[in-house]
């Protein structure tokens, strides 16, 4: 029988066929061939949930379908394509594909409408972008997995430097695809290494790697090369590597620069890049492999670590800006961080859950915000708005059951996703790991800041008199920017009700059915079941009895106190800016922590000869070596190049010095004058 | 006689001297003759090591040398001369347009 | 086969290089019997004449095997001062090919411009200095006709007397090029004063019983290297050119930045190779091979760094013309005591062939931009390719090839050397160069993408088409293409020369 798994390649193949046509006819295509992009996504999605219905009913996929390589013989490392479809590749899917669908018909809204030209470069890589990322999601090995990662990246280079004319977005661009590739050269090492260590990078089925290191901890696999390590150093060693390419690639600390600099793309791809794709394949590839790192409790607890420290991190620099689009950007690196805290704390389904309730509402936001500048006329400066919510109701509201899924306020989505990874640090936490105790208190402290920042852009985009002209008379918008945002506004404010996990413990009636959805499965090694268990005797993680509905009143308490000292500051007709207060922790924050200039240093002085010898492990990939050294040599060279000062006597000194150095070191060498 | 090693000092410190010429000057003709300084060091060095090894290989050579200082020079004037067209000036260091 | 130096009198072999110089003086014959008028065609048609006769003729000898190992070795000539073998017609044969497409190009370039039979014979005279600089068999001739090459290169560099980038270049080059030959003349003059002769067999002898003179010899080697490397625009003395590069005229940039570079190579393969082998030097405590292999390193790094962020395409050319300098010199490089010398040695001697076209070619299209007056910077090249497709496909084909892409002529010559490179054992030489080349590839497409992908920036007027110019980058483009299949005959002669020097 043909079933809905023979059609899964579609899924990924429809959207790259889009990118096909937009690249050789979007010229000629009505709307710069946007309709087929519309029509790619919307047949991803309807396969997606036709796979996500056959998974729902216990089926799963786990086949490889392409060798690209093989080499001789039996026991030799095989280079593969091949599809994973269990419970969350499914989830992912429907998640992927419905946000591409929505941000393509947004972007009739915000490209077209607007008379941007370039369009089918534009839907060109939107479908590239999509087709990546699913490729992604369904990516049964960890090399597919990575080369989709990269095209993910360049994707992003390609849609963030849109407006290649401008100066902002092609610099912006640049950075995107530095910092996040800084990360993968680390991804790839660990790629590389997982391959000589288990000789496979299959995620699933027989001889996964994930299964092969959970043998080889218990004692019972021996053709495993660990190189002279102890096999848990060595495998800790390997998630770190991995971890480096989800850390640049999910914007967390310290590589999360190039995010807020993104957003000088186009804003739908903004969203995609915020909701669905390039950020969440990250937090993705963690849970993908979740297996594998729930057998080493040192990766685990950095990956709470880092989570944690984001979370408060971005969230307090998302106090202080400006522009509504900073805002987002921050709020997604923080919100990424909670993901990544619920990872490291054992918590995969609570994870999981808020990547869900996230690429909803976040990707509400970005096109909320999107409706916004189209009515601003392109000006992001919330300063300069104001009062928009009698003028454009539709995009208030839904924008408002966004923020309040954002904030965490209880019934909206992101409150009930939130605060169970927070319950899920506090839980292990409590059970015996300080490390996750410091992960969940600075989590709780980034609720407060959340509920603050968030509220503080609401009110000063739509509350209070118009500041501004533009404000006072905004551009319109038409039902392919209300689409979108109605579908998304409702789904952010219900789609939290799939896992209510306080509501069980307090009324007893079943509420988890996302719990259900991931803990059980054809492919038993990839179930949260197993990794309950793994977490268990290899992490050595407890939990303590603490109850949720306990928890989860602390960060609600602490959210709606944001809120609520936003409102007192802001919700006034009048507002002003209060950051002043702040002092120097204002300046500290408007400038990200001073992030960005001691990266540039670290760029020019550290990373330089580092990257050089990273080239050594890339032969192979010259397409990423070109690139990457490329790039960073630019740095360099701008250097190097002022050695040529264009006055004939500095060359003439210059020449001298060389040749006396030449002089004397080979003299000194060669004992010439001894 | 004088030993051979007193040239060989002779030369190289008629060559620093050139070489000192020319990173201190700015006026191209002062270059130019700093840069025949250098020139004629190396034929002290040829002239002084052609009696030494006694053949006239060294002093032949050096009158090679004395004749190309000359269509240096001639070459060199032209292009001092052209420089003074377009900059006014023969000071090397005023042509700094291409850089970097 | 009989020799051909048995048919021919022996001054005969010395024939290609007589007929640069013949020509040369043929030109100024042409101009002095009637100055008042000018007529480019017959100038540029007898500079181009001359230098395919020359071409010619070289090759013919080349393939007849004249003094080759093949037919009873290297012929000298004034009592060894000059010597004719190998590699002495490879490189004329490099440099009459490039002087035949820049007299060709010149046509259009010089058009309206005055003194043009004083341009054609300067060129063909400092290509007569460059021929001979390939035939030295002593450090006289070896200082003799570099300046010959040199003193004309000045005057043609500041040829456009009017213009500020011209003259400053030419003063530059001019100026540099000064200290360079005061050093190499010193040099010279210590090395004799260590070994007592200018002939480079002689010296080979003596150099190794240069006892308390060591001290002497070594700086006087160095110095030597350091004459070699302002020829061939290698650091420390490569400041000139960029500067000169881009100042020039840009035929005569193509000329300089790859026959006048070439043939600097030449001479300093046979000065090194024959007259201070390394195993008589080496063990006195001067490595040359080590120096040459840190210029190399230096050399290529400086150059494709400072390539990679210009925004003047000529500019870019002139860095990357550096950038190439130092893999030539792997050649001088990566060799050792006992090792197959040759094989590395002739690999770089073909790769300055191959890059003799496609280099030439990329800034002959640069001096057909000028004449089109479209711009120097890459965002002025946006577009190009929708007015002018036949011309950027060739310098597609010559941006591809000088980074070494398949399949053109450059990627046969850079993967040969480098695997020479790695057949001696100086793995390292060869990867510090595939990461430039890596590099190389991201500004050398920057131009490609300019001219094919971007929109134009505004509106092109092209004028008519400058024949003279359009065949000469044409023909480049079809030798880069042809050095592809040709590869194979062009290295094994190449690397048979070359090992007759270690022999």
């Amino acid at each position: 029988m043909v079933g809905a798994f023979d059609y899964a390649p579609a899924i990924v193949l429809l959207p790259f066929l889009s990118f096909l046509v937009a690249l050789a006819g979007g010229k000629y295509l009505p709307k710069g061939g946007a309709f087929g992009g519309i029509a790619a996504t919307a047949g991803s999605l309807v396969l997606s949930a036709w796979v996500f219905l056959t998974v729902s009913a216990g089926n799963a996929y786990n086949e490889t379908l392409y060798t690209w390589v093989a080499g001789a013989g039996e026991e030799t490392t095989r280079l593969t394509f091949g599809l994973l479809l269990d419970p969350l590749a499914a989830m992912m899917l429907l998640i992927v594909s419905l946000v591409a669908l929505l941000v393509h018909v947004f972007s009739l809204g915000y490209m077209n409408d607007e008379g941007e030209t370039g369009l089918p470069r534009y839907y060109a890589g939107l479908g590239l972008f999509t087709a990546s990322m699913l490729g992604f999601v369904v990516a049964d090995n960890l090399l597919m997995a990575f080369m989709f990662f990269e095209l993910v990246g360049l994707c992003s280079y390609l849609l963030i430097g849109f407006w290649f004319r401008d100066s902002g977005p092609p610099s912006a661009a640049k950075k995107a695809f530095l910092v996040t590739r800084f990360g993968d050269y680390f991804f790839l090492v660990g790629v590389v290494a997982v391959f000589a260590t288990f000789g496979t990078a299959k995620f699933a089925g027989e001889g996964a790697f994930p299964v092969i290191a959970e043998e080889a901890l218990a004692g019972s696999a021996a053709e495993v090369t660990t190189f002279g390590f102890a096999p848990e150093t060595w495998f800790t060693i390997l998630g770190l590597l991995i971890l480096g390419g989800v850390i640049g690639k999910s914007a967390q600390f310290p590589l999360h620069t190039w995010l807020p600099d993104a957003m000088e793309g186009p804003t739908p791809v903004s969203a995609l890049i915020h909701a669905a794709t390039m950020v969440a394949a990250g937090v993705y590839l963690v849970a993908r492999m979740y297996g594998f790192y729930a057998l080493s409790p040192t990766a685990l607890g950095i990956i709470a670590l880092v989570g944690g420290f984001t979370a408060l991190f971005a969230a307090t620099m998302g106090v202080v800006k400006r522009e509504i689009k900073q805002v987002l950007a921050y709020s997604t690196i923080s919100q990424y961080g909670y993901m990544m805290l619920g990872l490291g704390a054992g918590g995969y389904v609570a994870a999981s859950f808020h990547l869900l309730t996230h690429a909803f509402f976040k990707a509400l936001l970005f096109l909320g915000a999107g409706a916004v500048i189209i009515a601003m006329h392109h000006d992001e400066d919330m300063w300069n708005m104001g009062g928009l919510k009698e003028r454009m109701p539709v995009t208030y509201y839904t924008f408002l059951s966004g923020s309040l899924a954002l904030a965490g306020i209880v019934p909206f989505a992101g409150f009930w996703s939130k605060d169970e990874v927070l319950y899920e640090a506090l839980v292990h936490g409590l059970g015996g790991s300080p490390l996750l105790l410091a992960g969940y208190a600075m989590g709780l402290v980034a609720v407060f800041f959340t509920g603050f920042y968030t509220f503080r852009m609401v009110f000063l985009t739509f509350h209070g008199e118009p500041r501004t002209e533009v404000a006072r008379d905004p551009h319109g918008v038409r039902w392919n920017v209300k689409g979108p945002l109605v579908v998304l506004g409702i789904l952010a404010a219900t789609i939290g009700f799939v896992n209510m996990v306080p509501v069980q413990d307090l009324t007893g009636i079943h509420l988890e059915f996302l719990h259900d959805w991931l803990a059980h499965g054809e492919l038993s090694a990839l179930t949260a079941e197993h990794y309950g268990e793994l977490l268990h005797d290899y992490a050595h993680y407890t939990s303590a009895d603490v109850a949720s509905y306990v928890a989860g009143a602390v960060s609600l308490a602490l959210a709606l106190a944001g809120a609520g000292l936003a409102h007192v500051l802001y919700n006034v007709p009048e507002p002003t800016e209060h950051t002043a207060k702040l002092g120097a922790v204002k300046d500290l924050w408007y400038n990200n922590y001073y992030q960005d200039e001691y990266q540039i240093w670290i760029a020019t002085s550290v990373v330089l000869p580092l990257s050089r010898l990273a080239d050594k492990f890339d032969q192979g990939v010259v397409d990423g070596v070109v690139n990457g050294v490329s790039s960073v040599s630019l740095f360099a060279g701008s250097r190097i190049r002022r050695i040529q000062t264009g006055v004939v006597s500095n060359y003439a000194a210059l020449l001298t010095l060389g040749l006396t150095a030449l002089l004397v070191v080979f003299g000194v060498l060669g004992g010439w004058f001894v | 006689m004088v030993p051979v090693q007193w040239y060989l000092l002779l030369a190289t410190a008629v060559f620093c001297i050139g070489l000192f010429g020319i990173l201190t000057r700015k006026n191209a003709l002062l270059f130019l003759m700093s840069v025949e300084l250098m020139l004629n060091a190396a034929n002290i060095n040829l002239v002084a090591f052609s009696a030494y090894w006694g053949n006239i290989t060294g002093q032949t050579f050096s009158l090679f040398t004395m004749a190309l200082a000359a269509a240096e020079v001639a070459v060199g004037i032209g292009i001092i001369l052209v420089l003074y067209r377009n900059f006014d000036d023969v000071d090397v260091t005023l042509a700094k347009g291409m850089r970097w | 086969m009989t020799p051909l130096q048995t048919q021919l009198p022996t001054w005969t072999a010395v024939a290609p290089t007589l007929l640069l110089g013949l020509t040369a003086l043929v030109l100024l014959l042409v101009d002095s019997i009637d100055p008042d008028s000018t007529r480019p065609g017959a100038l540029a048609g007898i500079a181009t004449l001359g230098s395919l006769a020359t071409l010619a003729v070289a090759g013919w000898f080349l393939l007849a095997g004249t003094g080759q190992t093949g037919s009873g070795g290297a012929i000298e000539l004034y009592g060894g001062s000059l010597v004719v073998d190998g590699l002495s017609l490879f490189f004329t044969v490099v440099v009459a090919s490039v002087v035949a497409m820049v007299s060709l190009a010149s046509y259009d370039y010089l058009r309206d411009r005055t003194y043009q039979a004083e341009f054609y014979s300067l060129v063909l005279l400092a290509a007569t200095g460059m021929s001979l600089m390939g035939s030295s068999g002593s450090l006289a001739t070896v200082f003799i006709s570099l300046e010959l090459a040199s003193l004309p290169s000045y005057a043609l560099v500041a040829f456009l007397k009017d213009n500020r980038g011209s003259v400053e270049a030419g003063l530059k080059y001019f100026l540099v090029g000064a200290v360079s030959s005061a050093v190499l003349t010193f040099g010279i003059s210590l090395v004799y004063a260590a070994t007592g002769s200018l002939l480079l067999a002689d010296v080979a002898s003596a150099v190794g019983s240069a006892g308390d003179l060591v001290g002497i010899a070594g700086v006087g080697i160095v110095m030597i290297a350091g004459g070699f490397a302002f020829k061939t625009a290698s650091v420390p003395f490569h400041f000139w050119a960029p500067e000169a590069y881009e100042g020039a005229p840009a035929p005569i940039s193509a000329f300089l930045s790859s026959a006048s570079k070439a043939a600097g190579f030449a001479v300093a393969f046979r000065v090194f190779a024959v007259g201070f082998p390394l195993d008589a030097v080496v063990p006195m405590g001067i490595d040359w091979s080590l120096l040459f292999a840190i210029l190399a390193v230096v050399t290529m790094t400086l150059g494709n760094f400072a390539a990679a962020t210009q925004e003047n395409v000529k500019r870019m050319l002139a860095y990357s013309s550096v950038g190439h300098a130092g893999y030539a010199l792997i050649g001088l490089a990566a060799l050792s005591g006992g090792g197959p010398n040759g094989n590395v040695m002739g690999a770089s001697m073909a790769h300055l062939l191959v890059y003799g076209f496609m280099n030439t070619g990329a800034f002959l299209f640069i001096a057909m931009v000028e004449h089109w007056e479209v711009g120097r910077t890459f965002e002025d090249y946006n577009g190009l390719a929708t007015r002018a497709p036949a011309a950027c496909l060739a310098m597609t084909v010559f941006m591809f090839s000088l980074a070494g892409l398949p399949p053109f002529g450059g990627f046969l010559s850079k993967y040969a050397l480098f695997y020479e490179a790695i057949q001696g054992g100086f793995w390292w030489l060869a990867a510090v160069g595939a990461i430039n080349s890596a590099l190389s590839l991201f500004y050398y497409s920057r131009v490609v993408k300019a001219m094919w992908i971007e929109d134009p920036t505004g509106e092109f007027d092209l004028g008519a088409t400058p024949v003279g110019l359009y065949a000469a980058v044409m023909v480049a483009a079809v030798g880069t293409l042809l050095l592809l299949p040709a590869f194979g005959p062009v290295v094994e002669t190449a690397q048979s020369a070359a090992t007759a020097l270690f022999a």
